[in-house]
């Protein structure tokens, strides 16, 4: 503890330097957690629902599939629910695309009792259940649009047009627990299919059909069986599971996860570059000092020691830095314009503790890295060789 | 200035047959042939030479920075040469202080700070280690500047920093390398006043390599270094 002071000193030599440095390290820390938060998010939500598939028309999700096809799904081995679930399109004002949001029509019995994740009280699945009219709406979207329950809202689809705005009451607004299903969306309405099909003159049809499982290992099995029942029909279906489904879905794509690490690295191996240069030329316009503290009798090894402490206090301040810099950017997104409408679609996101702590690692293990060859180099020189480059 | 009686003395220096040889492009390079000398605990001498004549090299070797090629290096009966480095680092801090000619204080750190510094290798704590910093300070007459920074002092009051910093473990000998190399007159002056201040009154040893006759006349004796030969020397 004693040599703290002594390396922090050193940190404030050349303070301009420290500063960029350090700068650099946060932003590369800023990056990592921010990417890797939209990554567990993105994750969290594919991981979600093992024991649940979806079947929607082999030729597009675009296409619906009859409403007679649910009873036939259903009485398939292993299948334990049925619930038809359309994308609505609702948007607040028709003219302007943008505040359109995430709002599915459900069959609402079946989808709540497999779907967990959307936590209600019973008296609030009661309410929702009992009026057709109904709806439930997540914790976040609620305080964007500061809704409650009891509210009337009016949406226009613009999937579903027909001449005038439906009309929803919100039953209760839905919480969710991102420990236990993390990366859960908080930003949807879910009214029910049965109002949205009536209003249609029952021509909306099905857009996906959620189908929960017994036995997640059977859902190979099950998926062929329920596509099998239809081949060769006017609408043929196709079976995945849901997180077939949702890594397929554009956004939420593998590649996506693929491209994020992939930035992260880069700018992880840059930054380290970087670092390591500035270490290097800090201890190398040290070199006579180096010396002087070999002279009066410091062991290599406690030379080492101390410029490996100066990169890692140096990596750890810029990771601190870029953590909160990561989580004040993640809690302001949403309230940006025209990136925030993008943020809201995606589940909400928080540094999780794991990534923070990994990027404290990072941070650290650049400070480490790039303080290593100045640092073995001081170890190693000889006395009098750094004397004489005075 | 009368030397010691050498014979009644203690060797606090005795050389042996040091050879150094360095290695340049391929090539070797003899420094020091065949060195032999015997310092007496409580000497001051001084080694004087024209450059490359292997003045700073000899000094190097007696502080334990440096190894000769062969032969061996007693320091108050501790053949350095037979230490390993981490053994010898340790052995500097406790045995040597050293005073360059260019100061060589830590920049970043103030007297007080600087004259702590080889303190900071023992087990005293924070407030021991500053009292006898300031000890160390106020011996070499500069306390009042203890809370200065390098660059807030004059030539000569860093190198009294340095002279602190080199006493404050008190080491049994000092060695110094053109300690009044970059000094003006005066300020030379008073450093080597000091300097035989502490070989008189702490009775320390101290080899002092320098080109100036005033510097050198000093000491109790000179020792003439040529070509890597200690002149007037058996080998």
């Amino acid at each position: 503890m004693k040599w703290i002071p002594f390396v922090l000193k050193h940190l404030r030599q050349n303070w301009i330097r420290t500063a960029s440095t350090a700068a650099g390290i946060a932003v590369c820390i800023f990056l990592f957690c921010t990417l890797q938060t939209i990554v567990a998010s993105l994750q969290g939500s594919l991981n979600q629902g093992a024991a649940r598939l979806i079947t929607r028309n082999n030729v597009s999700r675009f296409y619906s599939l009859p409403n007679a096809y649910e009873e036939r799904i259903a009485a398939v081995p292993g299948v334990k629910r049925v619930a038809a679930a359309n994308y609505f399109g609702g948007m607040r004002d028709v003219n302007n695309p943008d505040s359109e949001f995430a709002n599915f029509a459900i069959e609402a019995e079946n989808f709540l009792a497999m779907y967990p994740e959307y936590i209600l009280t019973e008296a609030e699945k009661k309410a929702f259940l009992g009026d057709q009219h109904g709806s439930i709406v997540g914790r976040a979207l609620a305080e964007q649009f500061n809704w409650k329950a009891g509210d009337t809202v009016q949406l226009t689809s613009n999937i579903y047009r027909t001449g005038k705005p439906f009309e929803f009451v919100i039953s209760a607004i839905y919480h969710t627990d991102q420990t236990r299903y993390p990366g859960t969306n908080e930003s949807t309405l879910f009214l029910h299919y049965q109002y949205l099909d009536e209003t249609t003159g029952r021509r909306a049809g099905v857009r996906t059909y959620r189908v929960e499982i017994a036995d997640p290992q059977e859902a190979g099995v099950i998926s062929h069986a329920i596509d099998n029942l239809f081949e060769n029909s006017d609408a043929e279906t196709h079976t995945e599971t849901e997180a077939q489904y949702r890594a397929n879905a554009g956004v939420l794509g593998g590649n996506l996860v693929l491209l994020l690490n992939g930035i992260g690295l880069a700018v992880m191996f840059t930054l380290l570059l970087v670092t390591a240069n500035t270490m290097s030329m800090a201890v190398r316009e040290r070199r006579t000092e180096i010396g002087v503290l070999k002279t009066l009798g410091f062991s290599g090894r406690l030379v080492l020691g101390l410029i490996l402490a100066e990169g890692v206090l140096l990596g750890v301040s810029g990771a601190v830095v870029g953590l909160l810099l990561g989580r004040f950017l993640l809690d302001i997104l949403p309230g940006v314009p025209v990136i925030g409408d993008l943020v809201r679609r995606f589940p909400k996101m928080n540094v999780p503790p794991t990534i923070a702590g990994g990027g404290i690692l990072i941070g650290m293990s650049l400070g480490l890295v790039a303080g290593l060859f100045p640092s073995v180099f001081a170890y190693r020189a000889g006395v009098t060789e750094l004397l004489r480059q005075t | 200035m009368p030397e010691l009686n050498v014979g009644a003395a203690q060797a606090a220096v005795k050389l042996e047959g040091v050879c150094k040889t360095y290695q340049r492009d391929g090539q070797l390079i003899p420094v020091l042939e065949h060195i032999g000398l015997s310092i007496p605990q409580g000497q001051f001498i001084a080694l004087m030479g024209p450059s490359g004549s292997g003045k700073t090299t000899l000094l190097n070797l007696i502080a334990g920075i440096d190894r000769p090629t062969s032969g061996s290096v007693l320091v108050h009966g501790t053949d350095v040469t037979t230490l390993s480095e981490a053994a010898l680092a340790k052995w500097r801090s406790r045995s040597v202080g050293f005073i360059f000619q260019f100061y060589n204080l830590i920049p970043v750190l103030t007297a007080v700070g600087n004259v702590e510094l080889p303190l900071m290798l023992t087990s005293l704590s924070r407030k021991q280690r500053r009292e006898r910093a300031l000890i160390a300070l106020r011996t070499v007459g500069i306390a009042d500047r203890a809370e200065h920074y390098p660059r807030q002092l004059s030539g000569g009051q860093e190198q009294r920093v340095a002279i602190a910093r080199a006493i404050v473990g008190d080491p049994q000998i000092l060695v110094a390398d053109e300690p009044t190399g970059d000094l003006d007159a005066k300020s030379a002056d008073e450093v080597l006043d000091l300097m035989q201040a502490l070989n008189h009154q702490f009775g320390k040893t101290i080899v002092m390599v320098t080109h100036d006759p005033r510097a050198a006349s000093r000491a109790h004796s000179q020792k003439h270094l040529e070509k890597g030969v200690l002149l007037g020397a058996q080998p």
